[in-house]
């Protein structure tokens, strides 16, 4: 089946989903769940990665730029700058990609080898929109809370990378992370890290709810959802950088 | 009643179902039997809807299921139950939440009218206190049976049972085969049901079709079938050595 066929296929699963619920109030309850399923279930890996990675690059910019012609708040601007702008939104969401995505992806599809969804179909409910559209929204809704708290941390974590290097004083860092700072930044990180989560649970929803046969083949499913989310991740991070940031 | 009228079905170029007509009648136990992979799965989900047929009409009550849009497919859904042949229980839910959910998805009843209904078609498929189990924590006859109550929560016109007793006991098949009997005759219901187990045949067959290489090759009920000639029906019905036996 060539890529035309699942993009078809993708696109009508996406409309089914955000068809008006069969019961609003069922509908939002399941979103909360999700919410809290998706995202404060998250927050652990975020949190210890993004303070261990801020740590890195303040003491990555720390080494390599020790030179009298760079001032030294620059390790604060180059460490906030990059979080905000790269790390936070987009290799934190290509991590939860591999997290969520596969959950996601495995839920469905062992929902769908064991017939449950046949089995909501045949009541009289749209499965699509019960089980998929959920996900998308929650995740839409507490990712860019994930990733601003990712940035604060990472931040932080900066902070202490940068004490740690003795290249500069806290003071010289904090001032760093003050300048030259554009609020239109934290829009643009925020604004990718929607359409990521859009991505990664859109698109493993769709690998687990087409699949056929056994377990094996739910593994499989959960495997190229993760793969493809994040390829597609990359590529959306690319062509929005261009459209955003030039 | 349920009338398939001229159904073919083939899967990338294998036939299934060869031009297969029937009709099933209302308030009463309809058989499909035939051997494993002879196609009462792949029939039975045609007529439900869930695949769809390559040529011929599927009428509920006069009602062409072929020619209705999608939504008016989801109207009549409500009217159905089905029993799948694995169950399909909803696993993160508990038992009681499981029949709860068509109730929970389609009326207006309160918690405690819909807590009540659950506990009434419990009772039918003799489950108590059982509510606020998970389905991985019940055993097979149980979980078939929260199945079936489930499947008759909306109280519907038409019951589908994909191999109700497969992999039971024969004193748990028995039951459930007489708690479908049952329900059939008291909510006056289509049923219609799939199955290779001889007993239930004999027991409950108030019409019978038998399957074999993609057409209806016998129809009848329990008396007849043992007493045809029809060789085809024959060796699906004399293939034990018990049975081979009693016919002596
Ligand atoms: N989705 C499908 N794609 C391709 N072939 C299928 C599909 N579903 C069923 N078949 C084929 O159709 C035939 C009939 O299968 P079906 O499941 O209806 O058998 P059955 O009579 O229900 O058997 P059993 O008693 O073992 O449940 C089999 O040969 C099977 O391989
Ligand atoms: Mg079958």
């Amino acid at each position: 089946m060539g890529p035309l066929y699942h993009l078809g296929r993708y696109a009508l699963l996406i409309k089914r989903a955000f068809k008006k619920p069969d019961r609003q109030k069922v509908f939002w309850r399941r979103v909360l769940n999700e919410i809290d399923k998706l995202g404060v279930s998250s927050l652990g890996i975020v949190l210890i990665i993004s303070v261990f990675v801020g740590a890195v690059v303040a003491l990555q910019a720390a080494f390599n730029m020790e030179s009298p012609w760079i001032p030294d708040y620059a390790v604060g601007l180059t460490t906030r700058q990059s979080i905000i702008l790269e790390f936070s939104p987009t290799i934190i969401s290509v991590i939860l990609a591999g997290k969520v995505g596969s959950s996601i992806s495995s839920e469905i599809g062992s929902m769908r080898i064991s017939e449950q969804i046949d089995a909501m179909e045949i009541m009289g409910v749209n499965p699509a929109s019960l089980l998929v559209a959920p996900k998308v929204l929650a995740a839409m809704l507490i990712n860019p809370f994930l990733i601003t708290l990712s940035m604060a941390v990472g931040i932080f974590g900066g902070w202490l990378g940068a004490l740690a290097s003795g290249a500069l004083t806290g003071e010289m860092y904090v001032f760093g992370i003050k300048s030259f700072f554009h609020l239109y930044d934290i829009f643009y990180a925020l604004f990718k890290t929607v359409i990521f989560a859009f991505i990664i649970t859109s698109v493993s929803s769709y690998y687990g709810y087409f699949v056929k046969g056994g377990s094996i083949e739910v593994g499989h499913a959960s495997t190229r959802a993760v793969v493809s989310s994040s390829i597609l991740i990359i590529f959306a991070n690319l062509i929005l950088t261009q459209l955003m940031l030039t | 009643m349920i009338k398939a009228e001229n159904i073919s079905k083939s899967f990338q170029g294998t036939n299934v179902l060869n031009d297969v007509s029937a009709t099933f009648k209302k308030g009463q136990n309809n058989l499909i039997i035939g051997q494993s992979g002879s196609g009462k799965t792949v029939m039975m989900k045609c007529i439900v809807g869930l695949l769809e047929v390559d040529k011929g009409n599927i009428f509920y009550d006069d009602r062409n299921f072929n020619k209705m849009s999608f939504k008016q497919r989801k109207e009549l859904r409500r009217e159905i139950g089905m029993l799948f042949q694995g169950g399909a229980l909803f696993d993160s839910m508990n038992v009681e939440e499981n029949v709860m959910f068509p109730l929970t998805m389609f009326t207006k009843w309160t918690y405690k009218e819909r807590q009540d209904r659950v506990n009434f078609c419990l009772e039918r498929v003799n489950l108590n206190n059982v509510n606020h189990l998970y389905p991985d924590e019940l055993s097979g006859g149980m979980q078939k049976r929260v199945a079936i109550a489930r499947a008759i929560s909306m109280n519907p016109k038409y019951l589908f049972c994909d191999e109700p007793n497969s992999g039971l006991d024969p004193r748990t098949s028995v039951m459930i085969d007489e708690l479908i009997d049952e329900l059939t005759r008291d909510f006056e219901m289509t049923t219609i049901i799939n199955t290779h187990d001889m007993n239930s045949v004999l027991s409950m067959g108030d019409q019978i079709i038998f399957i074999n290489k993609g057409e209806i090759a016998w129809k009848g009920n329990k008396d007849e079938i043992l007493t045809t000639n029809n060789k085809t029906i024959n060796d699906f019905v004399y293939v034990t050595e018990m049975a081979k036996r009693l016919k002596g």
